[in-house]
């Protein structure tokens, strides 16, 4: 297989520090003081002030959640809140810190192979590449910025969306990032226009929207399309060791949103991310969502249908390794008639890894001929491991169709010997049926991230088993 | 040069199934294995490949290939060493494209070959690229469809189809010692000779071949050179073409009894 040196990539299993150079830190803690400083920094309009301090009480009021992984151990008092780097954005690929660009090549797909599969190369001249598309997109008036600038030059815009699909009370973690983001993305796309490449967040690797509290708004106004890309394959590195963003979607009549997501956070890191989208007539809303590294990730990707024949779909896959938690899953609730959802998991667990699946379909009594399905996947190899399902289904009229299919599984013996008959190492021949059973969901996947994502579990596994 | 067995005996638990089994394939021979149905075909030829739910009554070497002692290798190393099984019941692994499997095989197997050409390790994806093209042509020989390629191989495909794609895959990694298990159950009459038009191929090119069969039809366009009997885990007999036509005369009768 590709990788010969496991022992020297071992060490960069856990990504890469960001440079430690910063232009501004705020104390640890968190207070009204340092809500104030953040907004005052950034040049706020006083809306967003009153609405971040807002956010803070109700932060401070609501308990932590008593479901899900265990959130005990994180203090809160012990955080930055808000750091401000000097370098707001790479500007290039030749800038990036050495070990960096090591980790990508490593983990990136080799310069040759790359050129089979045709323009992926085209990933690591990101800046011109991403250039290039934002002339492309303004000249159809498309907003492609990261959540500051939106603010700052769409204000109307973003003063009539925000906090509109996630309220700030929707649950601790979201009344967290309300009163604290910085960074995300903020995306509007006009009527009728579609956006045939997907928008990568990945063209700004270390720039403002990795932050640890982003906060992403997406706006597809009627009959328009886009697709867009968050997080990358590399593991992320980070000090921090509570990450917690909020992405916003709304999808207008007609229009088509899918958004894409893979993270693989470094082992120290809790990830907890409210993401939801509205889905208004005739609507489609898909999330993607992968994911690998971190503590513990709680991630419940949401689709609202409120408009008729609306259409939403949640595609899911995680992998839990060592020390890892992984509670993942869905949230669709059917409010309009005649729309349909489909929730699709698959999570493996490896090494002592846990993987949850949680998911809640709710049909209202007044989404009427609504149809639903869901199906979770468990692949587990080895006794160590662990997986559970918490499925709620929450029908309130009976003029609907759902279905429900689970499975859990183990590697088939035959399989295996199988696949090693035809040279494959144990974990080798491990990976690729972990991949096998993950490939519904990654060839969902843009091809580049798919093939990334496919050569990671490889080297999870190589490393982790046997 | 030969894939020699000495004086196996494996079973799983207490069960022995195999008992005192010698045998050699010489390179570039044609070798057939009869036998009724659980006399322990599959269990050998899974034994020569290193599946490890069997285990050997003594644990003393008791397969050479080439020369070389590989009883205690698993089954990767005896891939890479150039061996072969083609699985009665492949189990194929959802998800896991025909096309993908061969390549990483390939990759593999090529890899461990003993002349690594510097050409592809130094530029893997023209190697990948022709490998590809390759793939299709060959496929396409043994009347294998370019899509089938992109399938996975877990169940969606015919009985026949299976066994086809078990015979591709040997083309393409081009074992030096190969063992079909019943390659030529449920294969249509055109089918049939294809496959064994490949098996002879592969002789022609120095494979040394064990084909377990029930029937004599394949052995029609084929020709074996050596025929061995398999009755309760043991061989009874070795022979000629002969010895296929008079068990697909006469059936296994004469040994079975015989020996207990
Ligand atoms: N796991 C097992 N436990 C118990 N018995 C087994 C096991 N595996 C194989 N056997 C037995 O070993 C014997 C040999 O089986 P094998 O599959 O090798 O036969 P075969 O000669 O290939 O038969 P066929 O012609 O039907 O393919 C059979 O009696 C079978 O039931
Ligand atoms: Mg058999």
């Amino acid at each position: 297989m590709p990788y010969t040196s496991l022992n020297s990539l071992s060490s960069y299993r856990y990504g890469f520090h960001k440079p430690e150079k910063y232009f501004y830190k705020s104390k640890k803690g968190l207070s009204e003081k340092t809500v104030e400083e953040i907004s005052g920094i950034k040049n706020e309009p006083d809306w967003m002030r009153e609405y971040r301090l807002k956010a803070l009480k109700v932060f401070c009021k609501k308990k932590l959640p008593s479901w899900g992984g265990d959130l005990g151990k994180i203090n809160f008092d012990d955080i930055y809140y808000y750091i401000k780097p000097t370098e707001n954005k790479v500007s290039s690929w030749k800038d990036l810190p050495a070990e960096i660009k090591d980790t990508y090549d490593k983990i990136g797909i080799p310069e040759a192979e790359k050129k089979f599969l045709g323009g992926i190369s085209a990933q690591y001249e990101s800046e011109v590449v991403y250039k290039s598309i934002k002339k492309a997109l303004s000249k159809k008036g498309v907003v492609f910025l990261d959540m500051d600038s939106g603010l700052r030059e769409y204000a109307s815009l973003v003063k009539e969306y925000f906090g509109t699909v996630v309220p700030m009370e929707d649950n601790k973690f979201a009344a967290l990032n309300s009163a604290v983001w910085s960074g995300g993305s903020f995306i509007y796309v006009p009527k009728g226009v579609k956006v045939d490449l997907p928008l990568q967040a990945y063209f700004r690797i270390n720039a403002a929207n990795m932050g640890q509290f982003e906060r992403t708004l997406i706006i597809a106004d009627s009959g328009s399309f886009v697709h867009y890309v968050e997080g990358c394959t590399a593991p992320i590195y980070s000090t921090d060791s509570l990450h917690s963003a909020v992405v916003e979607i709304i999808v207008k009549k007609g229009a088509r949103v899918r958004y894409s997501t893979i993270q693989n956070w470094s082992k120290n890191v809790y990830n907890l991310v409210t993401k939801r989208m509205r889905v208004e007539e005739e609507g489609i809303g898909e999330w993607v969502d992968g994911n690998i590294g971190s503590k513990l990730t709680m991630k419940y990707p949401s689709v609202y249908l409120v408009g008729k024949g609306a259409r939403g779909e949640i595609l899911s896959v995680a992998y839990a390794g060592k020390d890892a938690h992984q509670d993942a899953g869905g949230k669709v609730i059917h409010i309009a008639p005649f729309t349909t959802s489909k929730i699709t998991s698959k999570s493996v667990s490896v090494d002592g890894g846990r993987t949850s699946y949680r998911g809640l379909v709710q049909v209202l009594p007044s989404a009427l001929h609504s149809k639903t399905k869901v199906v979770c996947d468990a692949l587990i190899i080895d006794s160590k491991s662990r997986s559970d399902t918490y499925p709620t289904m929450d029908i309130r009229t009976s003029k609907t169709q759902v279905e429900h299919e689970a499975t859990v599984s183990r590697i088939g013996d035959e399989q295996l010997f199988y696949l090693q008959s035809r040279g494959l190492k144990k974990e080798e021949a491990e990976a690729m049926i972990v991949n096998g059973f993950i490939e519904p969901i990654v060839k969902e996947l843009p091809l580049e991230y798919a093939v990334e994502l496919n050569r990671l579990i490889l080297l999870e596994m190589d490393g982790s088993v046997g | 040069m030969s894939l020699k067995v000495n004086n196996l005996s494996a079973g799983i638990g207490n069960l022995c199934i195999l008992h005192d089994i010698d045998l050699k394939i010489e390179k570039g021979t044609l070798n057939v294995l009869m036998g009724p149905n659980g006399s322990g075909k599959s269990t050998f030829a899974s034994v020569l490949m290193g599946n490890p739910k069997y285990k050997r009554v003594e644990k003393k070497p008791y397969l050479s290939l080439n020369g070389k002692d590989i009883s205690n290798f698993e089954p990767h190393e005896r891939a890479k060493c150039g061996l072969f099984l083609a699985f009665q019941n492949p189990s194929g692994i959802p998800g896991v494209s025909v096309a993908n499997l061969l390549k990483t095989s390939y990759q593999t197997v090529q890899r461990s070959d003993n002349t690594p050409s510097k050409k592809s390790a130094h530029n893997p994806a023209l190697s990948v690229f022709k490998f590809h093209q390759e793939l299709v042509l060959t496929a396409e020989r043994i009347g294998v469809p370019r899509d089938f390629l992109g399938r996975s191989l877990d169940g969606d495909f015919s009985g026949g189809e299976k066994k086809k794609l078990e015979m591709l895959q040997a083309i393409v990694l081009k074992p030096k010692y190969a063992v079909f298990d019943e390659i030529d159950t449920g294969l249509d009459v055109d089918a049939l000779k294809t496959i064994a038009g490949a098996i002879l191929e592969l002789k022609k090119k120095g494979t040394g071949i064990l084909v377990v069969t029930h029937y004599h039809r394949i052995l029609e366009y084929a020709k074996p050179d050596v025929v061995h009997v398999l009755v309760k885990g043991r061989i009874v007999a070795s022979g000629g073409c002969k010895l296929a036509l008079e068990i697909e005369k006469n059936g296994y009768s004469k040994w079975s009894k015989s020996k207990n």
